[in-house]
């Protein structure tokens, strides 16, 4: 199988997974609704304590909330092979490992950049938040970018979860932790400093704060430093759980447990 | 004297399968703490002492709302699963007798997130709990759990004919968060929305458990929880038998 | 009064097919079922996978409800009185679900006789009593996910005969068991029968329904195709004997002329291994094996046999003859 064809096949058994997620009574509670009541409840508790401004929590939370389908989508492409048997059918292919699964990644991104772009309209639209006209294709990239990153560390999460059976625990945690660690709701400034200094390896953070100032009015060529490391990161968690799979599968191969994975 | 009996069986039990499952229940208490330190990072840079305590009431009933919304959605699901559902329906009790223990008994283990919340507002962040009617506010928590657990029941009965009810369940657990006083006065929200806030338990159970920690009149608030707790039952009853009338002709008490 | 009636038993199911386009299919499981069953009978419901003996059952245990046709449970409508049918009802599916996983066999038990309405006093003794009588005495105490699948389906039985009902189904209750733990169970819904309780019991293994049973209705395809005792249906077959010629392909045409012969019975066709098994049943007074030989000129033919026929051959003549 060529790589073309892996990335597509791979992109649409992908798909068919999503297709778990995409039928309605699943799609709209999880993924149109609750993001939405996430902004709206930040927002609304940064109000009561009159703290930061509504644009602070529609950034922060529209884009942390990728992770939402980046975390479980992801694995769920993963583990569905496992439950299927054809996990281990596939590890010992001769199928190049890189298109398969980066083609696996690529509805997950969309998905999750879908689900960001569009909780941040809606937020904006019912907080009243107003924002630059000339930031808009500016955002849009920061939320591919952001979604990249995300399915990265969704990839790495997803490798894990094929040695831990609780994965829908592990990655609400991860979940939890990047609603602190990404400044989604707290300034990165006002945490402890070994705190700070996880936020900076963590996927999301650079790209909220550049979404962050391409709201307040800064120009697109200010945020592409940002922009960059955010895509290092990604890329970086990509190898990263890439790596883990191969890990994974070797000792699969040599401790004869790779129908247990 | 026999429900009782029965209702008290029914909680037992399955208060007993859900403490058997630990990763699960571990997973449920640390989860909502998360959204509780955050609660705190942000009340604290507003610098009153009163204030981080009312995070830390409103952070903890945060934690006992998840651990019901979140289970009740999928508790029929579950049965359904487990082949159980066709086995309970096959009893001569009235399955909404049946059903309402379990999601009490799911409601309980949200005592665990809100003493794991208190502990952690406390720990972390030197959150002192002060208890001005310290008889009402132990009175306030299990009304609170009996209020949710019949919210929850209301709910599961809602849901049972969705596959994928556990997402709807879920997708209470935000909005609940968000206007029924947890973190956020009600005063805050437009006048159309107090309403529903109303309507719904938590907002009582919040108001009773604050009370009694902070001051005021828990009273009226309890007695709000009992008259809707009771509403929802009723309600719930009603609907429950079209329902499962519904069930048995489209065959989905079971998975084949 | 009949204890179980089953007045034109009807149900369809509908399934869904493809995501896109939402086509709707409809599939009639049972298609106008009924017998009648009396007080302290032991009835068979027998036949094959998937002719529709779970669904029937279902319906009579208030489960399912028909599309079309009634039923009644000790003069209780299943479908207007479920209630009352349930309280003198007892049921034992077999398989793996169905239990509490995480509890033990005795709070398994303890909670559903709560739920059957077994007063308070009387629970502890029956649960005992129960226990040994299926044989999970000393394991009760463990949670039910570390039950073999044998020992699953006795916390079954347990549990179905919990509220001591008075009529009692079982739907293929030795399934999936060893032979030994078959047999015992056989024995135990003998003695059931014998404590004066009205017993359905399904099934698809011919030589059970002929030992526990008396009477049989067999089913195939969701319709009642003979009914009896076990010797009357054994009757339908007594006469004559069963030739059976070992065939490798055979035209459709040459069973339909087989079938029109004077004398012959039944015809049917069994697949084994490689060949197919001709079966032709005759009448005793006639002898029609060259005559078969001669339509089969033409197929190639391997062993040539004669035998008495069984219980067996009528069922499988029943449920093959669509």
């Amino acid at each position: 199988m060529n790589s073309v064809r892996l990335f597509f096949v791979g992109g649409l058994t992908s798909y068919r997974a999503l297709f778990y997620w995409l039928s309605p009574t699943i799609y709209i509670p999880s993924l149109i609704v609750a993001p939405i009541f996430q902004i709206l409840l930040f927002a609304y508790i940064g109000r009561s304590a009159g703290l930061q401004s509504d644009a602070f929590y529609v950034t922060g939370n529209a884009i942390q909330y990728a992770a939402i389908p980046c975390l479980f989508a992801m694995s769920q492409t993963v583990s569905g092979e496992r439950f299927q048997n054809t996990l281990s059918a596939i590890l010992v292919s001769p199928a190049k490992r890189f298109p398969l699964f980066v083609g696996r990644a690529l509805p997950v991104m969309g998905n999750a950049a879908f689900v960001s772009a569009f909780s941040f309209a809606a937020g904006c639209i019912i907080l009243g938040v107003s924002l630059p006209a000339g930031s808009i294709p500016g955002l849009a990239v920061v939320i591919l970018v952001a979604a990249f990153s995300c399915t990265g560390l969704g990839l790495t999460n997803a490798a894990v979860s094929l040695r831990v059976r609780e994965n829908a625990v592990l990655s609400n945690v991860i979940f939890g932790f990047l609603l602190i660690f990404t400044g989604a709701n707290v300034p990165i400034s006002e945490l402890p400093g070994w705190m700070q200094d996880v936020s900076h390896v963590l996927p999301l953070t650079h790209a909220i704060q550049a979404a962050r100032d391409l709201a307040a009015g800064e120009p697109f060529s200010d945020v592409t430093g940002l922009l960059a490391t955010e895509l290092g990161l990604g890329l970086t968690y990509l190898a990263g759980g890439l790596v883990l799979l191969r890990v994974f599968e070797w000792q699969g191969r040599k401790h004869a447990t790779l129908e247990q994975l | 004297m026999k429900t009782l009996r029965l209702l008290g069986i029914g909680w037992l039990f399955h208060f007993k399968m859900i403490m058997r499952s630990a990763f699960d229940g571990i997973g449920q208490v640390i989860y909502p703490l998360f959204f509780a330190t955050v609660a705190f990072f942000v009340f604290r840079a507003g610098d009153s002492p009163r204030t981080l305590l009312y995070a830390s009431l409103g952070a903890a009933v945060m934690g006992m709302w998840s651990a019901t919304s979140t289970t009740a959605g999928s508790a029929m699901q579950r049965e359904r699963w487990q082949g159980t559902l066709e086995a309970l329906v096959a009893t001569p009790t009235n399955f909404a007798l049946i059903l309402l223990p379990v999601t009490i008994a799911m409601a309980t283990i949200g005592i665990y997130s809100l003493v794991a919340t208190l502990l952690w507002g406390r720990l972390l962040f030197g959150i002192q709990l002060t208890l001005v009617h310290p008889l009402l506010f132990v009175l306030s928590i299990p009304a609170t759990v009996l209020t949710f657990g019949a919210l929850g029941f209301l709910f599961a009965v809602c849901f049972v004919r969705f596959r994928a009810a556990w997402a709807l369940g879920n997708m209470f657990e935000y909005p609940v968060w968000l206007i029924c006083g947890f973190l956020v006065p009600l005063s805050f929200f437009p006048y159309w929305v107090r309403p529903i806030s109303w309507i719904l338990a938590p907002t009582w159970g919040m108001n009773a458990i604050r009370e009694s920690s902070l001051g005021g009149s828990p009273l009226p608030d309890l007695l709000m929880c009992f008259a809707l707790g009771t509403a929802y039952i009723a309600l719930g009853f009603l609907v429950m038998d079209r329902l499962l009338r519904a069930a048995r002709e489209r065959a989905a008490l079971s998975l084949t | 009064m009949a204890v179980v009636e089953a007045h034109d038993l009807r149900r369809v199911y509908k399934t869904h097919t493809g995501t896109i386009r939402r086509r709707v299919k409809e599939i009639e499981a049972v298609r106008g079922v009924s017998f009648q069953i009396e007080k302290g009978e032991l009835f068979g419901l027998l036949g094959p996978n998937g002719a529709g003996k779970t669904t029937t059952i279902k319906m009579l245990i208030t489960l399912l409800i028909p599309t079309a046709g009634s039923a009644s449970v000790l003069g209780f409508d299943v479908v207007k009185d479920p209630r009352e049918v349930r309280k003198r009802i007892g049921y034992v599916f077999g398989g793996e679900r169905g239990v509490y996983e995480r509890l033990s066999g005795y709070d398994n038990l303890r909670y559903f006789a709560e739920l059957y309405g077994v007063p308070p006093k009387v629970q502890k003794p029956r649960i005992e009593e129960l226990l040994e009588l299926v044989g999970l005495k000393g394991r009760e105490h463990e949670r039910t996910e570390g039950y073999s699948r044998g020992m699953k389906q006795r916390l079954h039985v347990a549990r179905g005969l919990l509220h001591d009902p008075e009529v009692v189904f079982l739907d293929e209750p030795t399934i999936g068991l060893d032979p030994v733990g078959a047999r015992e169970l056989r024995a135990t819904i003998g003695t059931l029968t014998e404590a004066g309780k009205t017993i359905l019991l399904t099934t698809h293994y011919m030589f059970e329904a002929d030992a526990l049973c008396d009477r049989i209705a067999v089913i195939s395809q969701g319709e009642i195709v003979a009914e009896g005792t076990p010797a009357q249906l054994k009757s339908r077959v007594e006469s004559g004997a069963v030739t059976e010629v070992e065939v490798y392909g055979i035209p459709d045409e040459t069973v339909e002329r087989l079938r029109t012969l004077e004398g012959v019975l039944s015809v049917w066709i069994e697949e084994r291994d490689q060949a197919q098994v001709l079966s032709v049943q005759t009448r005793a007074d006639v002898q029609l094996t060259a005559a078969i030989l001669g339509h089969l000129n033409g197929s190639n033919v391997g062993r040539v046999s004669h035998r008495e026929p069984t219980l067996e051959d009528a069922y499988v003549a029943l449920v093959k003859d669509e």
